[in-house]
């Protein structure tokens, strides 16, 4: 698909809501010379305010909650949330931990989910690339 | 000797309208999306809930932060004897007074 509307670099802003830190360095590994994800375009930025696409890992921990919920609120439109990793989708091995309010889908809306323990940076790739043509598509819409 | 500065009203507008037209066009190549009166349009602090407008500022005292580290072990002692109360400062000054007298003292003898 080729991108008409959405046409800038996509910003990225990641979030850790209670990982352990295996898909955070997979995220990592996918901006490494390897697999390169900025010659894309796609940067991580230090703020949700600057990014298009959340990219939440972990379970989402009672702590962080409220957090994740504000920092979803403080991404401008349009947005496009991606779930990293088996924590973020269903728990994962802290599945029923009292200590948590997640998966993520259960504290914002989520549009991708890359399932994996911790998911190949390939698989967040794909991931990136589908926010990326949902955003075309919100775009498309509007200018329409 | 003639100077090299001088004072051209016309230079100084055509420098502000130049300075002008930089900053709109930053401004406006900025994201324009945000929704105003939301969470969009707030401080980030991490996901923290941003403090109100008059509890952001920050204390003229953070600047010398770095300074009071670095003293700390003149500061601590020292800020621990300004109790406040002025018998400690009385005692205080008759110490001194006392021990300069006493130095003064053994000088005269000598």
């Amino acid at each position: 698909m080729s991108l008409n509307s959405f046409k800038r670099a996509l910003w990225v802003y990641q979030l850790n809501t209670g990982s352990c830190n295996g898909c955070d360095i997979e995220i990592l590994a996918a901006l490494t010379p390897r697999y390169d994800l900025e010659r894309f375009g796609i940067v991580l930025v230090g703020s949700p305010r600057h990014a298009d696409v959340l990219l939440v890992t972990g379970p989402v921990t009672r702590q962080m909650a409220p957090r994740l919920k504000r920092i979803y609120e403080q991404t401008p439109d349009p947005k496009v949330v991606i779930a990293i990793g088996g924590c973020g989708l269903e728990g994962g091995v802290f599945y029923e931990s009292y200590n948590l309010v997640g998966p993520i889908d259960q504290v914002i809306p989520v549009d991708v989910y890359v399932p994996g323990c911790p998911p190949r940076p390939e698989a967040i790739i794909e991931a990136v690339v589908k926010a990326w043509v949902k955003l075309e598509k919100a775009a498309e819409q509007k200018v329409a | 000797m003639a100077s090299l500065a001088f004072w051209n009203p016309i230079a100084c507008i055509i420098a502000f309208v130049v300075l002008v037209a930089i900053i709109y066009l930053f401004r406006s190549r900025g994201q324009k999306k945000y929704k105003k009166g939301t969470a969009q349009t707030q401080i980030f602090l991490s996901g923290e809930k941003p403090p109100d407008a008059e509890q952001r500022h920050i204390r003229a005292h953070n600047i010398y932060w770095g300074f009071f580290q670095a003293l700390k072990q003149y500061y601590d002692p020292t800020i621990k004897a300004h109790t406040g109360i002025i018998n400690d400062y009385i005692i205080w000054f008759i110490t001194l007074v006392a021990v300069t007298a006493v130095i003064l003292f053994i000088v005269w003898l000598t």
